[in-house]
């Protein structure tokens, strides 16, 4: 017994420790990125330097189309796509969490859901954004944020289903049905406290998947409009110009990169079962 | 997931083992079965066209207004509206469209174009694009994912899975941004735009390596990580432990006994791709000014363009449908039966 209690119990701890290096690496970026804005040398919209010059004197990594400092942007660029990402991740998981809780509970009410879910499969989710953000030009990021929160439901209440489903018939919740507990108290106190590293799981991977989408319709121009700074647009906005400062294009891109994968990785290791089939991303 | 979707799909009338007997019966069952899964394919693209339908119209702005130019008058724009036939319900409008589609009609755009002709130069590039970066990740996904699964827990099925999970995480204009850096600007091995030739095709194959690899890298993350999962699920399995028990070689027993397994999991989960793949279309065209329904999608959203945006919409979902259905008919082939 012992003998392979011991192993385990430190393996336990080094992957405990190593969630804790995750977690705080993901953090970090995160944190740059929510905080960027106080360490910008200079002002967003004031030229500093040549359209497209090549890093150096003021400006570390060069300027943008207009001669703007692409470091003061960069950092300015990430508050919003971050901050709009977080509230699509929680927006979605909390409904989520509770429609897919109760859609077990409810056969009739789960195979709707389960139908909408399927009808939603064959939208590709940047379809859908583009026809709800263009359609309604005057609402901008906000737009993009609801478009993203209403075609991430459905895929993450079929994760949370999924995971509940087997929970669903266990002895307890049966006990609590023929107790004749009302629906909103089982999902809430039978069902829900043991989905909680699926619901964590799903967190992290919706925040990927929003900065995903949010940053994929920035680069189309839906949503935050030129004067603003944003990773995705300042991509697209000095694209023509990539030959002469490449960084006023990269240094964006390695931003979203790092943040997506770092957050990621740490959703990964957060993860008690490593098997992505329920992992679906839309 | 599996539990809550197999409801309908399996038939009243038990069918034979798989692989026995080819007689007319078996033959009937499964054109049935094919027809009702099929049917259902169908009804389902039919409700999300409703949606799209009932989305735009429900949306401030017409096709009327955005069209307008400058100085028109709302007796101009009356007009117009009663031209593109707005003034009619929507459900009339619907019907109508519903209709003409089995005869390959797709309407007529707020342009006044047939859908079908607008469609028709940009739609077979995005196949192209689409198609074959779809062959190209399933096919390292696959290779990829047996790679990793034969040596589980070593080096290199960690080096695999970090890099399947890097990798699904970057969009794919940030996988093109770099890939055209590299590969274009830096070294200069290939052309960092798409130069259409008369015909309305790219001038050289060689345009179409970075959209391609722009797709295919992010989906390769992902359907990796099914494969390897879905391998995973298999090897835990009485069958292939009995198969390492009797001393077989580790790539027979891989090859052998756990991917035919694991067909039906991988073919549901590499089905998904081809949303994200025609998504990521849109975007990595627009980057490489790629001639596909990419561009010819985003005029049509802020035209406010029903018919032509139902025809990208229906042409999408048509092959989503069609993929996600051989996905469906996979995983009855192998494990319908037996169910």
């Amino acid at each position: 017994m012992s003998t392979t209690a011991l192993p385990q119990a430190e393996r336990r701890a080094t992957h405990k420790a190593r969630n804790t290096v995750l977690i705080a690496l993901a953090a970090l970026p995160l944190l740059l990125a929510l905080t960027g804005p106080l360490f910008a040398p200079h002002t967003l919209d004031t030229p500093v330097t040549a359209p497209y010059a090549t890093p150096g004197g003021g400006a570390a990594l060069g300027g943008d189309q207009l001669g703007r400092d692409v470091l003061s942007r960069l950092l300015h660029g990430g508050t919003l796509l971050i901050g709009s990402a977080l509230l699509v991740a929680v927006v979605v998981t909390l409904s989520a969490t509770l429609i897919g809780c109760v859609a077990v509970l409810r056969p009739a009410f789960g195979r709707l859901v389960e139908r909408c879910a399927d009808v939603a499969i064959l939208l590709p989710s940047l379809l859908g954004i583009m026809l709800i953000a263009l359609a309604w030009p005057s609402g901008g990021r906000g737009a993009v944020t609801l478009a993203a929160i209403a075609l991430g439901i459905p895929y993450a209440v079929r994760i949370v289903a999924a995971a509940a489903s087997p929970l669903a018939a266990a002895g307890y919740v049966e006990a609590a049905v023929t107790r004749g507990e009302s629906t909103a108290y089982i999902a809430l106190r039978e069902i829900l406290p043991n989905l909680r590293s699926t619901v964590l799981t799903l967190f992290g991977l919706r925040f990927v998947e929003a900065v995903y989408v949010i940053s994929m319709a920035g680069f189309l121009q839906i949503g935050p409009q030129p004067p603003a700074s944003d990773w995705s647009l300042m991509v697209r906005e000095n694209a023509p110009g990539i030959l002469l400062n490449p960084w006023a294009v990269l240094a964006p891109s390695l931003a979203i990169a790092l943040i997506a994968i770092t957050v990621n990785f740490a959703t990964t290791a957060l993860a008690p079962d490593t098997s992505p089939k329920a992992a679906t991303r839309s | 997931m599996a539990a809550l979707s197999r409801t309908a799909e399996t038939g009243p009338v038990p069918a034979p083992a798989v692989g026995a007997g080819t007689g007319p019966r078996r033959a009937a069952h499964l054109a049935l079965r094919v027809a009702g899964a099929a049917a259902r394919r169908a009804l389902m693209l039919v409700a999300l066209l409703a949606v799209v339908f009932a989305a735009v119209e429900v949306l401030p702005g017409d096709a009327a207004s955005a069209s307008s130019e400058r100085g028109e008058s709302a007796a101009d724009l009356d007009t117009r509206r009663h031209l593109l036939g707005l003034d009619r319900p929507l459900w009339e409008r619907f019907f109508d469209w519903m209709t003409a589609l089995p005869t390959g009609d797709l309407g007529t755009s707020a342009r006044g174009q047939k859908v079908t002709d607008l469609l028709a130069d940009p739609l077979p590039n995005t196949l192209v694009l689409g198609l074959s970066a779809f062959v190209l990740t399933v096919v390292l996904a696959l290779v990829l994912g047996c790679w990793a699964a034969a040596r589980p827990g070593r080096p290199t099925d960690r080096v695999i899975g970090h890099s399947a999970t890097a990798a699904f995480a970057v969009p794919e204009f940030v996988v093109s941004v770099v890939l055209l850096t590299t590969l274009s600007l830096w070294t200069g091995w290939l052309p960092a735009v798409t130069v259409t030739g008369g015909d309305g095709r790219p001038v050289s194959w060689t345009m179409l390596v970075m959209p391609v690899l722009a797709l295919v890298i992010p989906q390769t993350g992902w359907n990796t990580r099914i494969v390897r999962g879905a391998l995973a699920d298999q090897a835990a399995t009485p069958h292939v432990e009995a198969a390492h028990l009797d001393g077989l070689p580790l790539a027979h027993v891989l090859l052998r006994h756990q991917l035919p397994g694991a067909i039906p999991a991988i073919a549901t989960g590499v089905a998904t791709s081809t949303g994200m793949l025609l998504g990521g279309a849109i975007v990595v065209e627009t980057l490489f000014n790629y001639p596909g329904i990419g561009s010819l999608l985003a005029g049509a959203v802020a035209n406010r363009d029903t018919p032509l945006i139902a025809g990208v919409v229906v042409c999408a979902g048509a092959v989503i449908s069609l993929v996600l259905l051989t996905a469906d008919l996979i995983r009855n082939a192998t494990l319908g039966d037996r169910a």
